[in-house]
Order: structure tokens, then C-alpha cells, then sequence
């Protein structure tokens, strides 16, 4: 590119927020907003037991309530869609439950009518028999339980290494990632040291504040579906594969999201609202509650076990994972989290032995997926702490001991994969550099005791997957930009306008980013797993160079010289002899992969890159209560050349913030399978006055060479390290080791009375 | 979610808002801050069919401070306590108690007498009135009376408001000069209902000797009341550390606290040890 036409540098500019304005104006537009003619609010009716087969529904009493249009029960949605099961990796999911119920919560029938409130009322009327089976929660024991959540398991075709699956009966697992590398049990038996954990972690919700919304208007051939998703190009090729249709008669359109976090990849309500849709024969919207958000997708509870062996000068030789996910009762994208995160188990360590059990397991809880980390949280709290315990073990000191053991540039990862632009060790160093952590530190007195941590996490990107992107620059040198990713706050439109603007060497400011909306908005897999900025950032500057090869030669025709958007007017201009005309550049973008091999787990090119997060935390705990104050916290990713600073730093403070939750005070309590706090309320979000005291964030310098000017993701990187850094300083302060999420105060409470000696009895 | 349809009045005055709520039979809710009612409302909780809002009737928001104490009216507002200058002296207590009462945006708008009839046992003001001997004024269609704070809650979100009462004013007794006081909660989030909370204050004789102790205690209870076992242990007694213990324990002992998805109940009592304990420091 010639350098002497770019007046400045797009890329490394905190640009503000396009949206910004319209955001805080309350102007910006949302679906929940749209008003259609003739629309029909749905309301649902869910299961109030754990399992059982269905054995009558009866809706007479809500469709004698004046106002209601219909109800709709899964025997209805059959007459539509013979087969109306859904999902990404297995079509396990009917839109209403049929013949059987598999959690509390599960939409089993659903009101239509004018009035949403009329609908909510007359779901309440609707009451239904089962013949109740037995129902199993836990995911250790589901993984051999005799009780089944589903008779047979039924992969979809978009996932190969699923395949073997198909048809098998019997089981609860829906996936069993392995990795095999070396001999473990051989380190085992010879190792100086020997440790072995067990760590847990709880069902969470993402609680985006924009609940699930869609709205589905049947036209004369084709249906258009407007919805809050991560994955529009995803919901116009399963709704079409449920209906039998081509793609192109499916239209699906975004608006803003009021966020995301994983909980709106896929399909969710989707399906529903079409099929409703399409019965009643007029537009459908279904606008869930806040409460309601609890019983469609939430992050797995893990159990990880976790084996080690040390040799005596300090480096781990070996390591034996087992992970149980708890995938809840329909899959999603659950096989997804346990194997792409599943295979990092061993974490950010050079260990030639190494074994890996993950699996994905149904049980009779709400569906567990994607989530901000995509299951890397769940990992890192394990390894993270099952770490610091190893190095206070052996009198090491827990930087130290992760220095001696870190990945190098160059290093091979357990599946075989070397890292590349992985700065790994500088993380570490950032964050204790930070920390002051070779100076000495106030432990505190009394009541009030301190200490503090570091934690480490690596994450691999979702792989293989692809991007189109699609710039049409107007005559007079501005341009839109038509992509799929979708910016649900995380500020994505901000910095692809970046890219077009450095492409093109006209301002960030002189390009727009429409909405998604599948009949102009070329495919992209989804904005999930921090995958936007690499794949589509790479699409979307190949389409900008498609477009500017295109402008310069214009330019060259018109006898114009090249500079910036003046130059490309005036070229339009001097072509067409007037304002008119459009240049358009695309441009696509599929990552390297090479599958893992199914029987070791072994690939040389596991992922396109490598996303690097730590943190390091100092707090105080309150001996007499529990209560931890984070007095600071420090977050370091590698996010490869940060694209828009500002945008980068607030998605590390954002991401460590939502895992600081996860880690202290949210938990889905479920008693026999019935989630007992589905409420704000009562599910424990931190709000402002429960900010760390100082918090301080850093992406290195560092420069992916595969990725976009150097970029790479970074929405989930600020999560990795947070929850046991936590844990880590707590025990630094009190001596207390805490093997399970939350780490609330009563927790912490129990945990300091059991330790001298007078546990609580209840 | 949106209310349930609903009427509403909005009378001038105390007259037509009794006559209001006794023609209702049941089926009307007094509006006065509305940080529990409406939400109450929102989630289809309640339903009442008329709403008689008490924005309108004068004198309700009164603070007035004189040699007899401190009478708030029933409209006045959390916000108005703590933004008072006179009632740092008056009432110290009080004042310190305030900024534990939720966020300051529901500061901005509850108010004292629509927290006694909600009658949250994890709420402040009710565990204030009951530590510190307060008279609730009501009015009704048979006149006004008088309840004293300790025998006003029947349990949680209960009280022995009659039907067609409303609570017009609560009087705190005056505070002497040199009366030590305490206040010390904790919640799992800031802004929470406590889980465990202790108001307390006392007086000391020429000797230094703790005179009339009240203690009260909110969250770990099913409706605020006095501790008077932990009173017991320090009444007459010179505080120090030893006796601070030996009351914090008689505390923990004496309350009996609910387990709910917040915490269990012998948590609480742990965290009623604690509290105890550093009211008394404070103090």
C-alpha cells in the first residue's frame, strides 16, 4: 500500500463510538421497538416438572380468555415441521416440548394474542399431566446414570467429528473430547510430587439487559424474522432447514443488541416465533422476561478433576484432566465448549505428558452453552488454582512457578500445535510488574487481612470457520460497510469502519456499518468466541482492498491522482460527469485447521490464534463476615495491535468485571431441578458500588503477524484469569482454599472457621 | 412488566383519604414513596383495585425537632434525614443509619412511614423505630392513636395497622447530650437488605457505667426486636472487651434468623456476633 496517501493512521486510534450518541440519546433503535400491524404477542407455558412423558395438555380454560388468538402446543408445531427439532450440533431441541418435558422451565405450549398481558394471563390457565420420570442434575453422576435425558442422540450435520455419535442410546454424553500425549501414569508412579484436585463451578446467566426478542412477519413467500442474534447468517439457515425452504426466502434482520455474551448465538426463540407465525398466518413477537432469560441458555457447572506431577526442580511433567460439563437438557452449542475449550485443559504450560477427558453431558437442568470465555473461566479456575496450590506446596513462589513452566514462542502445546504470537511470559511480567509483586506488601491486622494473586488462561480461537464482507463506496468517497458481525456493545462497528477507513486512507468517520439483514449482509458464521475482529477484520479489509485496486484504477482512468475521499469524488465525478455510481469491494476469509485426531486430540494447527489473559488482584477479607474488597485489580491480555485502544480497554474491564460476578456472587440455585432465584433479586449481579477499589487494564504491544494490521481478538481474554487470582489471594490472605464457585462470603466464612478448627454446623 | 389496571386517587387531605380507604373494603394500597409498592405492582404481586396516593395531603413531610424529640411525618423521605443538619445532633443515630438504606436513587423517594406498613425485617427504619423506643402515630375512622414501635410488627411484611389506618407520624424521644450509639449491617451487595444489622445506643453514668442499653437487631430476624440478653450482659457495666464478647455472644444466642437463598441462619448469627461486636466498638 502506498504509505503517502494515508493523511493519518486509522489503525491504533481511539475513534469514539459511532453509536455512542444515539445510545445515550436513547435514539439508537432495538427490536424490541418495532411495531408491526396485526402482531400477536406470545406468552409461554413451561414445564413445572424436571421429567416426565406428556400425557395431556389442557388449554381450554386460556382459549376461553376474551382476547386470545390461539394456543400453540408442540403437536401443533408438528403439523408445520414434521421433524421440529433444533440446534447446532444435534437437533435435540423441539420448539414445544412433545411426548416429554426435560427440565423445569421448558416451553411446552405457548398463548397468542393481541394483548400481551391477555396472553401472559391465559398461559396461567393452561394446565397439563405428566407421567413423571426420574430426573438426574448433577453431571458426574449423570455421565453414568441409568437415567436417560434422551433416548437417542441425533447430531446435526455441521460438525464432522460428531458423527460417531449418531444414533447411539443409552448415554447422556453428547461429546467425549480426548487427549492423549505421552504417558502420564508412567510420570505418576516416578513423579517427586504428586497433587490432585477436584474444583467445581456453578450455573450462571448471562442477564444480557436486552431479554431475548424476535418478531417473525409471515410475507406472501418468504418470512422475514427480526431478532436480537449474535448469528443471523446461522438463524436464516436453520429456520430454512426446519421449514424445508431455500435460504433466500428467509430474511433476518438485527438492530442493536443490548448485549450478548454468548447467549444469543444460534437459535433461541427463533424457531418458535416462526412456526407461530406461520400458524397463525400473522406477525408473531415474543419478548421474554427478565425471568424467563434464566430458563434458555446459561453457562455450564463443571466438576474438573485435576491430577499433576512435578519433578523436583519444579516443572510440571505430566497433567491428567477430567472435565464434566453440565450441558443441561438440550445441547446448543455445549459439545462446542467442551471440546474447543476442552482441549486447552492443561493450560498455558510446556507439559510433554499430558491427558485429557472433556465431556459434554446432558442432565435435567435448563441448556447450558456459549458464554463470554466460551468455558475457558470454568478451565482456568481449576488450573489456576490447582496451580498456586503446587507452588505454595513446594515453596515456590507462584509467579516463579508459572515462569519456570510457561509456553515459549516456539513451544508445543500438549495437542501438538506450536504457539506463534503468543506472549504468554509477558503477560506475567506486565501483571507482576504492575503488582509490585517483588516488593513487600501489607498483610493487614485484625479483623482485616490481605493478600493477593495472579492467575494465567489461554484461550484457542473457534476453528474453522468463515467471513464475507461486502464496501460500497459511494461517489463521493464515502462508504458503507455490509457485514454480519454484530456489534451487541462491544464496539465491532467502530473498528471494522477503521479498517475500511485505513484500506481506502480516507477517515474512520466517513464509513457506516449497516445492520445485519441477510438479504443485503453477505454469511459470517457469528460473532462469538472473540472470532470477529481476526476472521472478519481479514474480510473486511480484503474487501476494502477489492475496493480500493477499483478506486485506484478509476483514479488512473480520470487521469486523477489517488489520495483521499476528495480524490475518489472527484474521479466519480470526471467518469460519470456528475455525483453518481458506486465501487464495490468484497472480500472472505476462512481460517487454517486441521481437525483434531479423534483418538489422541492431536492437530498441528488447533486454532488460527491464540488469546492470552491474566490478572492479578490484591484484597482484603473481613475475617468476622466473609467479605472480600478487591482493593485492586490488574488485567493484561495479548490481543495482538489493539485496533481502537479505548474500545480494547473496555472490553478487558468489561469481561473481568462480568467473571468478577461469576466468581463472588452469581449462582442459578437449583433445588431438584427447580431454579429457586430466577430474579435479579435474588441472582446476585455486582453492581457499581461493588467495583473493585482500582482497577487497571493493559494490552501488551505485541502484533499478531496472521492477523489484520497485527489484530486479534479480545472480547473474552479479561475473563480468563479473574476467578482464581481471587481464590489465589484469599488463600494468600487467610489461608484458606476454596475449591468452589461462587466464593461468597458465607463460603469464605465457613471456610475460615472450618480451618481453625470449629466448622459451622447448621 | 406494567401495572395491573388500577384507580387512583389522590386526596387532599387526611379526611377523604380515610374515607377512601374504608370505602375500599381491602381493595385499596396507600401510595406514599413507592420504592416496594411498585415493584410489588409491576410483578402482578398485588393487585389492588384502587390506589390512593398521599402526595397531596399537607404536613406529612414535616421533620420537627423539639424538647419532646424528633417527629418525622410519615412522607418524610430517607433523603431528608440524611441531608439534615439539625438531626446530626438531634439524632446521630438516625443520620448514620441512612446511608445503608439502599441506593440513593430509592433514598430520593421512600419514605419513613411506607417503610413501617411494608415492615421489611431486613429494612433499617422498622429496626431503628423498635431500638429506640419510637411512637408511631395513626389515624383511622375511629380517630388517632398511638403504637409503640415494639408492639407494632406482627411479623415479616406484617404489622398491627388496622384496616383504614394510616400512619401519619413516628416521634423518636429526644437524645440526650453524651448517649453512645452504634450502627452496623451487613449485605451481600451494597444497597442490599441486610443480612444481619445492629442499631444500639446507650448512656453512661459519672463512672463511666452503661445506662438503659437498647439494642435492636434487623435482618436475622423475622421482625425487629430488642436483644435483651445482650442489654442484660452490659447493663451497668464498665464496656470493654471482655464484656463486648460476652454481649455479642449473649446477641448470637438470643436471635433466632431465618435461612433463605441469602444466607443460612447460622451464618447470620455469626454475622450478628460480629455486628454486635463492632456497634459496641463504634459506639
Amino acid at each position: 500500500m502506498d504509505a503517502k496517501v494515508i493523511k493519518e493512521e486509522q489503525i491504533g486510534r481511539s475513534v469514539p463510538r459511532m453509536e455512542g450518541a444515539a445510545k445515550v440519546t436513547g435514539r439508537a433503535e432495538y427490536i424490541h421497538n418495532i411495531r408491526l400491524p396485526g402482531v400477536l404477542h406470545g406468552k409461554m407455558f413451561r414445564s413445572r416438572i424436571a421429567h416426565g412423558r406428556i400425557v395431556s395438555i389442557d388449554t381450554s380454560a386460556a382459549r376461553a380468555v376474551a382476547g386470545v388468538h390461539s394456543v400453540v402446543t408442540g403437536e401443533d408445531i408438528q403439523r408445520l415441521i414434521a421433524e421440529p427439532y433444533y440446534g447446532p450440533a444435534f437437533h435435540d431441541q423441539p420448539v414445544l416440548a412433545l411426548h416429554k418435558v426435560r427440565y423445569v422451565g421448558e416451553p411446552v405450549a405457548v398463548v397468542l394474542a393481541t394483548d400481551p398481558h391477555v396472553a401472559e394471563y391465559a398461559a396461567g390457565l393452561i394446565t397439563a399431566q405428566y407421567e413423571e420420570l426420574p430426573a438426574v442434575f448433577n453431571e458426574v453422576e449423570a455421565a453414568t446414570s441409568p437415567i436417560h435425558v434422551h433416548d437417542e442422540l441425533k447430531p446435526a450435520i455441521t460438525f464432522p467429528d460428531l458423527k460417531h455419535l449418531k444414533g447411539k442410546r443409552g448415554t447422556n454424553i453428547a461429546l467425549d473430547y480426548k487427549l492423549r500425549r505421552g504417558d502420564v501414569e508412567a510420570q505418576f508412579a516416578s513423579a517427586a510430587h504428586v497433587f490432585e484436585h477436584e474444583f467445581h463451578t456453578q450455573h450462571i446467566m448471562h442477564t444480557p439487559f436486552e431479554p431475548f426478542v424476535a418478531l417473525a412477519e409471515p410475507m406472501d413467500d418468504s418470512i422475514t424474522i427480526h431478532t436480537s442474534t449474535q448469528m443471523p447468517a446461522y438463524v436464516r439457515l436453520e429456520i430454512a432447514r426446519l421449514l424445508g425452504w431455500p435460504e433466500n426466502k428467509v430474511k433476518v434482520r438485527t438492530a442493536w443488541l443490548g448485549g450478548g455474551f454468548g447467549a444469543k448465538v444460534y437459535v433461541k426463540i427463533e424457531p418458535m416465533v416462526v412456526a407461530l407465525a406461520l400458524l397463525a398466518r400473522r406477525p408473531v413477537k415474543m419478548s421474554l422476561t427478565m425471568e424467563e432469560q434464566f430458563y434458555v441458555i446459561g453457562k455450564h457447572a463443571t466438576t474438573f478433576r485435576i491430577k499433576s506431577a512435578v519433578t523436583a526442580d519444579g516443572r510440571i511433567s505430566a497433567r491428567k484432566c477430567e472435565v464434566f460439563w453440565n450441558g443441561g437438557a438440550y445441547a446448543d452449542i455445549g459439545p462446542r465448549v467442551s471440546q474447543k475449550s476442552g482441549f486447552t485443559s492443561t493450560g498455558p504450560y510446556r507439559i510433554e505428558h499430558a491427558q485429557i477427558d472433556s465431556a459434554e453431558i446432558y442432565t435435567n437442568l435448563p441448556p447450558a452453552g456459549a458464554f463470554r470465555g466460551f468455558g475457558i473461566p470454568q478451565l482456568v479456575w481449576a488450573y489456576e488454582s490447582h496451580t498456586d496450590i503446587i507452588a505454595r506446596a513446594l515453596n515456590i513462589d507462584p509467579l516463579e512457578f508459572r515462569r519456570r513452566n510457561i509456553l515459549r514462542e516456539g513451544d508445543e502445546h500438549p495437542t501438538g500445535t506450536a504457539m506463534r504470537d503468543a506472549e504468554f511470559e509477558e503477560v506475567l511480567v506486565r501483571i507482576s510488574a504492575r503488582m509490585g509483586w517483588d516488593q513487600p506488601f501489607d498483610r493487614g491486622t485484625g479483623t482485616k487481612r490481605r493478600g493477593r494473586g495472579i492467575a494465567i488462561g489461554v484461550k484457542a480461537s473457534i476453528a474453522p470457520t468463515t467471513s464475507f464482507a461486502l464496501v460500497n463506496v459511494s461517489a463521493d468517497g464515502s462508504a458503507v460497510l455490509f457485514c454480519n458481525t454484530i456489534d451487541m456493545g462491544q464496539g465491532s462497528n467502530t473498528s471494522m469502519a477503521q479498517l475500511v477507513a485505513q484500506v481506502l486512507g480516507t477517515s474512520s468517520e466517513r464509513v457506516r456499518v449497516t445492520q445485519a439483514d441477510t438479504d443485503v449482509t453477505p454469511f459470517d458464521m457469528g460473532t462469538l468466541g472473540s472470532r470477529s475482529m481476526f476472521h472478519m477484520g481479514h474480510a473486511v479489509r480484503l474487501a476494502a482492498e477489492h475496493a480500493r485496486e477499483q478506486l485506484e484504477a478509476l483514479c488512473a482512468e480520470t487521469g486523477i491522482e489517488y489520495q483521499d475521499e476528495h480524490s475518489i469524488a472527484q474521479a466519480f465525478r470526471k467518469k460519470f460527469g456528475m455525483q453518481a455510481g458506486n465501487i464495490f469491494g468484497v472480500g472472505h476469509y476462512t481460517s487454517r485447521y486441521q481437525p483434531a485426531d479423534h483418538d489422541t486430540g492431536m492437530s498441528k494447527e488447533i486454532t488460527p490464534f491464540w488469546m492470552i489473559g491474566g490478572t492479578g488482584i490484591e484484597l482484603e477479607v473481613d475475617t468476622e463476615t466473609g467479605h472480600v474488597t478487591i482493593l485492586r485489580m490488574v488485567n493484561v491480555v495479548d490481543a495482538g495491535r489493539a485496533v481502537n485502544p479505548r474500545v480494547v480497554d473496555t472490553q478487558i474491564s468489561g469481561a473481568a468485571l462480568m467473571q468478577m460476578g461469576a466468581t463472588l456472587s452469581e449462582e442459578m440455585v437449583f433445588n431438584e431441578g427447580e431454579l429457586t432465584n430466577p430474579s435479579l433479586a435474588f441472582y446476585k449481579i455486582p453492581g457499581m458500588r461493588d467495583m473493585p477499589v482500582a482497577i487497571e487494564n493493559e494490552a501488551l504491544e505485541a502484533e499478531t503477524r496472521s492477523g489484520p494490521f497485527g489484530a486479534k481478538g479480545v472480547g473474552e481474554s479479561g475473563t480468563f484469569g479473574v476467578s482464581p487470582a481471587i481464590a489465589n489471594a484469599i488463600d494468600d490472605a487467610i489461608g484458606v482454599r476454596l475449591y468452589s464457585l461462587p466464593l461468597t462470603p458465607e463460603a469464605i466464612y465457613r471456610g475460615i472457621c472450618a480451618a481453625r478448627g470449629e466448622p459451622l454446623v447448621d | 412488566m406494567k401495572l395491573p389496571p388500577l384507580d387512583y386517587a389522590l386526596p387532599r387531605s387526611l379526611d377523604e383519604a380515610i374515607a377512601l380507604l374504608s370505602e375500599s373494603e381491602g381493595q385499596a394500597k396507600l401510595l406514599a414513596g413507592g420504592q416496594s409498592l411498585m415493584p410489588t405492582l409491576a410483578f402482578r404481586l398485588a393487585t389492588p383495585a384502587l390506589l390512593i396516593d398521599l402526595a397531596a395531603i399537607p404536613g406529612l413531610d414535616r421533620i420537627e425537632i423539639t424538647a419532646a424529640g424528633v417527629r418525622l411525618g410519615a412522607r418524610v423521605r430517607w433523603v431528608d434525614i440524611e441531608q439534615s443538619e439539625p438531626l446530626r445532633t438531634a439524632h446521630p443515630l438516625l443520620v448514620a443509619a441512612m446511608a445503608h438504606v439502599a441506593h440513593y436513587q430509592i433514598r430520593n423517594r421512600g419514605t419513613v412511614g411506607g417503610s413501617l406498613a411494608h415492615a421489611d425485617p431486613a429494612a433499617e427504619w422498622p429496626g431503628l423505630c423498635v431500638t429506640c423506643d419510637a411512637i408511631i402515630e395513626v389515624i383511622g375512622p375511629a380517630g388517632s392513636r398511638l403504637i409503640e414501635a415494639g408492639a407494632f410488627f406482627s411479623g415479616p411484611l406484617s404489622t398491627h395497622l388496622a384496616e383504614a389506618e394510616i400512619i401519619t407520624s413516628i416521634t423518636l424521644p429526644a437524645w440526650p447530650r453524651g448517649r453512645r450509639w452504634g450502627f452496623q449491617e451487613f449485605s451481600r451487595r451494597r444497597g442490599d437488605f441486610a443480612l444481619a444489622g445492629i442499631a444500639l445506643h446507650y448512656d453512661t453514668d459519672a463512672a463511666g457505667r452503661v445506662l438503659d442499653p437498647h439494642i435492636g437487631v434487623i435482618g436475622a430476624c423475622h421482625s425487629p426486636h430488642r436483644l435483651r440478653a445482650a442489654e442484660q450482659a452490659i447493663s451497668g457495666q464498665v464496656l470493654d472487651d471482655v464484656l463486648i464478647e460476652a454481649c455479642a455472644q449473649a446477641g448470637s444466642a438470643e436471635v433466632d434468623p431465618p435461612t433463605d437463598l441469602h444466607g443460612s441462619a447460622r451464618y447470620r448469627r455469626a454475622l450478628v456476633h460480629a455486628m454486635l461486636s463492632r456497634a459496641l466498638q463504634q459506639a
